[in-house]
């Protein structure tokens, strides 16, 4: 042996210092390169770590979907609590929305008017088959009163017939106690609108030597003063002779869809001022 | 010889399970570095080649497998074993509380030249490693060393069972 045995050990300790630190060395001037040696040690281990990783994902899959179960209940409950949640803001988003929407038109049709208008909300319907009223939630307070007309962005609605301070009673055009002076668009014609009950209107007065057609519209004739000029009423739907009268007898269905009014303009005595 | 023979497949074995499975029971907060109580161990019991030898590979297996700069663990895991070999001459290292507190300092040293080393060649401040990652895992190791030395001396005894010659007759 070279070296005494006395100071083998230093030697080989000193050998394996200067093995690691050219390992090192070697590691921080190279570190993107894999060494020879390196590639042996992870092709030998690959396979090793496969085989004990396969079982071992197993395992860990079926722990992970043994909590998953746990805690799927509670997250069904929380989600399904979070889906009435959003399902109740969605609708209340969407109800504003088409809110917004009628009430864009109301107030486009306010402009149309040289007489201030007041936006109601329907507040209730008359349900009994005589009567055909709404219940408006503004009143004399707001600058109503009877005998006003009420209107839709659909058309002609009815007249205020009675007003309390905060609320007032709207007759339709569907009562048959309602009469509104109209004509026929096309020709002109001008009679009476008369409610009709569940059969909707009737337009009176109109001479047999007038033509009028199934679908003609019918429109606010503005002679009494009260309703506007122009405003829709409904449109012809039945002409018939009249038994030989007179007057022919047209039946109209009117213009608004009663049953799915939720807001309504009041035209006020007030005239706005101009701009 | 059969020490020279299984040492590299054996702690090839160690690395992985250690890198594999054992780092699953920490939840990923910190590496369970058994290779590091065995290159205490080596230098508590084993001769300078042998124990030498066999930390070198232990750092060169982790260095292949675990590690981001070639040949760190292998310095460091030799520098350890030279430590604990300079040590194991004048104390008492059966003593559980001794092994336990010097596998925890060998650990705290480790993380603490890993900071250094990153710091220097690299610049990167991972200062924080050692409180968050290099404190706890010195505590584990240093509580579980007496019981792995007491394993690795069975496993030990096993290995040298068969390089031990008869006594001759005369």
């Amino acid at each position: 042996m070279l070296i005494p045995r006395k100071y083998q050990s230093i030697a080989v300790a000193a050998i394996l210092l200067i093995v690691s630190l050219t390992m090192l060395s070697y590691g921080t001037a190279r570190l993107s390169e894999t060494g020879f040696v390196r590639k042996i040690v992870l092709e030998a281990a690959a396979p090793i770590q496969d085989a004990i990783n396969i079982p071992l994902q197993s395992l860990y899959n079926g722990w992970n979907r043994y909590l998953f179960l746990v805690g799927l209940e509670d997250e069904n409950r929380r989600l399904g609590r979070l889906n009435a949640a959003l399902t109740a803001q969605l609708n209340l988003y969407r109800e504003e929305h088409l809110e917004a929407e009628r009430l864009r038109k109301l107030l486009a049709l306010k402009g149309n008017f040289p007489q201030r208008a007041v936006a109601a909300r329907v507040i209730d319907r008359a349900r009994a088959p005589l009567f055909k009223t709404l219940l408006i939630d503004k009143g004399t307070v707001d600058g109503l009163q009877a005998g006003r007309p009420v209107l839709s962005d659909q058309g002609v609605v009815g007249r205020i017939i009675e007003a309390s301070w905060h609320a007032s009673r709207v007759l339709l055009l569907t009562d048959e106690q309602s009469n509104i002076d109209g004509m026929i668009q096309r020709s002109r014609a001008q009679g009476i609108l008369q409610g009709a009950g569940a059969a909707g209107c009737s337009l009176k007065y109109i001479p047999r030597t007038e033509e009028v057609l199934e679908g003609d519209a019918v429109l606010t004739s503005g002679l009494t003063g009260i309703f506007p000029k122009g405003l829709l009423l409904g449109v012809v739907t039945v002409v018939s002779g009249g038994n030989g009268g007179l007057f022919q007898k047209i039946e109209v269905a009117p213009a608004v869809d009663f049953d799915r009014l939720e807001e309504v303009l009041v035209l006020t005595p007030d005239v706005k001022p101009k701009p | 010889m059969i020490f020279y023979i299984f040492m590299p497949v054996l702690l090839l074995i160690t690395v992985i399970v250690q890198t594999t499975i054992l780092d699953l029971f920490t939840f990923g907060l910190f590496s369970m570095e058994i290779s590091l109580v065995i290159a205490i161990y080596a230098g508590f019991h084993l001769d300078t080649l042998r124990g030498g030898l066999l930390s070198l590979a232990l750092g060169f297996f982790l260095d292949c497998l675990a590690g981001a700069i070639f040949g760190l663990y292998a310095f460091l895991y030799l520098l350890i074993f030279f430590l604990a070999h300079i040590v194991a001459d004048r104390v008492y290292r059966e003593k559980p509380a001794l092994v336990a507190s010097f596998t925890a300092l060998c650990a705290l040293l480790k993380g603490l030249a890993i900071v250094v080393f990153y710091h220097s060649f690299f610049g990167a401040d991972i200062l924080s490693a050692l409180p968050k990652i290099y404190l706890p895992q010195a505590v584990v190791l240093g509580a579980l060393s007496p019981l792995l030395f007491k394993l690795f001396h069975r496993f030990g005894v096993f290995l040298h069972a068969e390089d031990t010659q008869p006594a001759q007759r005369i």
